[in-house]
């Protein structure tokens, strides 16, 4: 549908590709994924931003994104850790979410290197590729606003296709809340939030997830659920003086902060 | 009423404006300002007599929604005065939500049990999250009766139970330091969340709003921003760059400002209302210092 524009703008082209998001230094969860990823013969690896923030040892996921050829945007995340500023940008209003989102943004920052600052700061914020007969539209957030949430029960099919039509996209993927889905509108355009791979999506259960997306007479989206050793990476939050909440997400999967962001809807079905 | 609004005059300076961005947030003032409760504090000095601002037909309501949903709007918000006294909230939050997310504002005193079912109704079946606010300045009686009226948390209180019974999760919002006085401090957004876990609420959600010079508390009037004051704020950031609020007399640029004339952007028509909104009343200064949105979130 947007083969004129993308004519235009050659992009890479692919039958097959494998897409995540927030990483959140869960080195442990990057390293299972890019192993599922890899088994399942995808053509090329995605990576929506937001590397750094919650986990530990923020260093160790750069330089397996490299090893794995992951092609990354930049998240929020990545763009105030590059730049310096002091706050993580995450868009939250609410003072508890910003007391623990201070406590790990000042952690990421004090344990990212120089060089892997400007590493983030060199990503781009969008990226298109050709998916069969698509045009897929890649961005963090939305592609109006890198901190944009987009959560299922607060984007409504109106919104979407301003967005479709405004950045000339049949497919667009995102991520940036954390918590995976999917709609397609009936004239054939998709909207897929990845999920996150660094953070369960608070569900009761410790696994993560990333998005395998199949060119074909219709596009096939599939959610990949991925376990990975969560008490190591709870026990390294711990040994590293992160809040206790944030290690106890890791082992039980039910978020304990960045809860004030979430519509009514996404927020009864956690625990807290 | 109407001579309690400060009504905005032209200066020798220019005024500075916010830049129209993108339209996100459609705000329906539906009951103007017919209220039950008359506030101390209130933003747009409602009441339940003679309201200077009048409440919205249904007609007028829906076209709305219908031309914001075609102008890709991401979210919906009612608001008045007290939106659960119009005959027809029900039947129009329904319609709301077929478009878009939306959101009650309420001060929980009219609402009934019957009505909070039919509300838990509509939030089972729309497409999208029903989101309902209810005011509470305090966690204690006495001092949120004093600005909001005798038996006002009382009541609240019970409606906010009651949500809770039915599976909504209510967002309690409370305003600092609502008699002006400098009597609450930057605790209330604990105390709240503390009370509501002490009722059995699990999922607590407190939102708090600054103090506006607006409304009943307009005597207090303020400095006006400057080109000098925005020098290298960036106003994108400011709410009426993607909100605007469909009211009695026209299109406005944000809940805090509906039905002053200096605010008014268009006669009616939404579209028409997207250009720059004039920063030229003391309620924008609190918008800049605290960088507060109405939003939920």
């Amino acid at each position: 549908m947007t083969a004129s524009v993308n004519a235009l703008h050659p992009v890479a082209a692919y039958r097959r590709i494998a897409v995540f998001g927030g990483v959140y230094s869960n080195a442990l969860a990057l390293e299972a994924t890019l192993e599922d990823a890899r088994r399942r013969e995808v053509e090329a690896v995605f990576c929506l931003g937001d590397m750094g923030g919650f986990g530990p040892h923020p260093d160790r996921v750069f330089p397996l994104l490299r090893a794995g050829a992951v092609l990354s945007l930049q998240g929020n995340y990545d763009e105030s850790l590059a730049s310096g500023r002091d706050d993580c940008g995450c868009g939250y209003t609410d003072p508890r979410d910003n007391h623990f989102a201070r406590i790990s943004y000042a952690y990421t920052f004090a344990h990212t290197s120089a060089e892997n600052k400007a590493w983030l700061g060199s990503l781009p914020r969008h990226r298109r590729v050709q998916l069969g007969g698509s045009g897929v539209l890649m961005c963090h957030g939305s592609p109006r606003g890198v901190n944009e949430f987009l959560w299922e029960s607060t984007t409504p099919n109106g919104l979407l296709r301003r967005l479709f039509r405004d950045h000339a996209a049949d497919v667009i993927l995102c991520t940036h809340t954390g918590i995976k889905w999917h709609r397609a509108l009936p004239e054939g355009r998709h909207l897929v939030n990845v999920g996150a791979i660094g953070r369960p999506e608070n569900d009761g259960s410790p696994r993560v997830w990333y998005t395998l997306l199949t060119a074909g007479a219709e596009l096939e989206v599939e959610f990949v659920p991925v376990r990975y050793d969560q008490s190591m990476l709870a026990r390294q939050m711990d040994a590293e003086g992160l809040p206790p909440e944030f290690s106890e997400t890791i082992r039980t999967g039910w978020w304990t902060t960045c809860l004030e962001s979430l519509p009514a809807r996404e927020r009864a079905r956690g625990r807290f | 009423m109407r001579d309690m609004v400060p009504v905005l005059e032209a200066r020798g300076t220019r005024v500075p404006s916010a830049p129209f961005v993108r339209f996100s947030t459609l705000w329906v003032q539906v009951t103007g300002t017919w209220c039950n409760l008359q506030c101390v504090h209130c933003l747009n000095a409602s009441g339940p007599r003679d309201p200077w601002l009048k409440p919205l037909c249904a007609e007028r309501v829906r076209h709305a929604i219908r031309e914001s949903e075609a102008l890709g709007v991401k979210d919906i918000y009612f608001t008045g005065g007290e939106p659960f006294l119009h005959r027809e909230i029900l039947l129009l939050l329904g319609f709301a939500l077929a478009a878009a997310p939306t959101t009650v504002l309420t001060n929980g005193a009219a609402i009934s049990e019957a009505t909070i079912a039919a509300l838990a109704s509509l939030a089972r079946d729309a497409p999208y999250s029903l989101e309902i606010r209810v005011s509470l300045d305090d966690v204690d009686p006495e001092g949120n009766d004093r600005v909001r009226g005798r038996g006002a948390w009382a009541r609240a209180v019970r409606t906010i139970r009651r949500l809770h019974a039915h599976g909504l999760l209510p967002i309690v919002a409370a305003t600092e330091d609502p008699g002006g006085e400098g009597q609450v401090g930057p605790g209330l957004y604990g105390r709240l969340r503390d009370f509501l876990v002490g009722l059995g609420i699990d999922k607590p959600r407190v939102k708090i709003l600054p103090l506006f010079p607006v409304g009943r508390l307009a005597s207090r009037g303020g400095d006006l921003l400057s080109e000098e004051m925005l020098d290298g704020f960036d106003r994108a950031r400011l709410q009426c760059a993607e909100a605007r609020v469909v009211a009695d007399g026209g299109v406005y640029a944000c809940p805090i400002l509906a039905g002053l004339p200096g605010a008014r952007l268009s006669a009616g028509d939404l579209e028409e209302s997207f250009r720059p909104a004039p920063l030229s009343h003391p309620g924008c200064v609190t918008c800049y210092e605290t960088g507060m949105t109405c939003r939920n979130a």
